[in-house]
């Protein structure tokens, strides 16, 4: 029989602070996580968890010691980021080095070897292209996180369901049209954000 | 997986250099492959272990009494925590998990189940976290049922998705003494079916 404890989560405390916008730039929360900020941290969590776990899955090879390496990368942004520097690039940049690191370090500080997963460009590739290509995965994935849910459904049907367009309408119940127009607006949207964080 | 094709998915109307934006955002997409399902437990939020860490460089050298002394509170403040959380139900010992993946109606759809243990009673709690369920037709409900040798045993619970939150977790109590070898399906059930209503969620061999 499988037993598990899990750990506490953050509860919002009172503090004597602006509240945070949902709106905030990344760089403003990591600033205000660099002074102890709990609910600036909980909003960057959620924002990059899914592109940490990415990461971390991509790296080990093992979603149980993804888990514990994500929990390993956000306790190590939250201890470095009042060492971030806006003028020396975007914090997407700073935090996918900072998780990365982490992610490397827990499991040589276990000796449990790190697993040489392909990544998704290419089995050839060499450690360059791997660590663009995990970068590229790490960025598309926190740009997903910004699209809204009709916007993000639309693109998860037509880039990882295998429906054709005609399917993705039938499917949601909407016009042709309208999927076409949500997918512009969508592709769109990511643009922009691709922009900011690369 | 065949990718899809940008002239497909936004057709001819835009052209130029937004066409060539849309077409960078597309190419990423394809390289990056689709974000994986996150965890249940990370979906939750951060944990406060996470935010114990002193702030690299403001950490000092300390007598290696104070460090004890300090290390002890902190082992004691943990405790103390997560023994107040669970009181407030959000720490909770699990003793299985299941992962589900749909089909027909809710093949997009994933689920993590959580089996709490069962209370003087004889209720085991039970936590589904599904992703990519969409609304059922009109009227109708998803239902959590008990397998048992291979057959439906009895319902856990009912509820609903509204097909736009990307995540729903949903609070479920088995009132069966459960056993070795017992698993869970999810039913989708619309008035006026026969039966119990189609399984669109089943259990991920292991």
């Amino acid at each position: 029989m499988e037993l598990a404890v899990a750990a506490p989560h953050l509860r919002p405390v009172p503090v004597d602070r602006e509240a945070v916008s949902p709106d905030a730039a990344d760089a403003e929360l990591l600033a205000r996580v660099g002074e102890r900020d709990r609910e600036a941290f909980e909003q960057l969590y959620h924002r990059y968890v899914r592109s940490v776990f990415g990461l971390a899955l991509r790296r080990l090879g093992d979603r149980g010691r993804a888990e514990d390496a994500v929990q390993e990368a956000f306790a190590a942004i939250w201890r470095s980021a009042a060492s971030y520097r806006p003028e020396r690039g975007p914090a997407a940049g700073w935090l996918y080095a900072v998780a990365r690191n982490a992610i490397i370090d827990r499991f040589r500080k276990a000796g449990d070897p790190v697993a040489e997963v392909p990544e998704l460009v290419s089995a050839e590739a060499g450690p360059p292209e791997r660590a663009e290509a995990s970068f590229v995965s790490w960025r598309v994935h926190r740009a997903l996180e910004t699209l809204s849910p009709r916007e993000r459904e639309v693109i998860e049907l037509a880039y990882w369901s295998g429906m054709s367009q005609s399917e993705v309408a039938a499917y949601l119940g909407i016009p042709l049209g309208t999927v076409k127009t949500r997918t512009r607006s969508a592709l769109a949207h990511l643009a922009d954000v691709l922009e900011e964080l690369a | 997986m065949n990718h899809p094709d940008l002239d497909e998915l936004i057709g001819a109307e835009v052209s130029g250099a937004e066409r060539d934006r849309l077409r960078h955002a597309h190419e990423l997409l394809v390289v990056s492959g689709p974000p994986p399902e996150v965890p249940p437990l990370l979906e939750r939020g951060p944990t406060l272990a996470m935010t114990l860490g002193r702030p690299r460089g403001q950490v000092r050298r300390r007598a290696a009494l104070l460090l004890a002394a300090a290390v002890a509170v902190g082992i004691v403040f943990v405790a103390g925590y997560a023994s107040g959380n669970q009181s407030a139900g959000t720490s909770v010992t699990v003793v299985r998990t299941l992962s589900l993946a749909g089909s027909g109606f809710a093949k997009n759809a994933s689920a993590v189940l959580e089996v709490q243990p069962a209370d003087a009673a004889g209720n085991s709690p039970m936590t589904l976290v599904a992703r990519g369920l969409p609304a059922p037709p009109t009227d109708g409900y998803y239902a959590v049922w008990l397998v048992r040798n291979g057959k439906p045993w009895g319902s856990c619970g009912e509820f609903v998705a509204d097909g736009v939150s990307r995540t729903i977790s949903v609070r479920l109590t088995a009132p069966y003494q459960l056993q070795k070898g017992d698993s869970w399906v999810v039913k989708l059930w619309v008035p006026g079916a026969q039966g119990f209503g189609r399984t669109v969620m089943t259990p991920v061999s292991a």
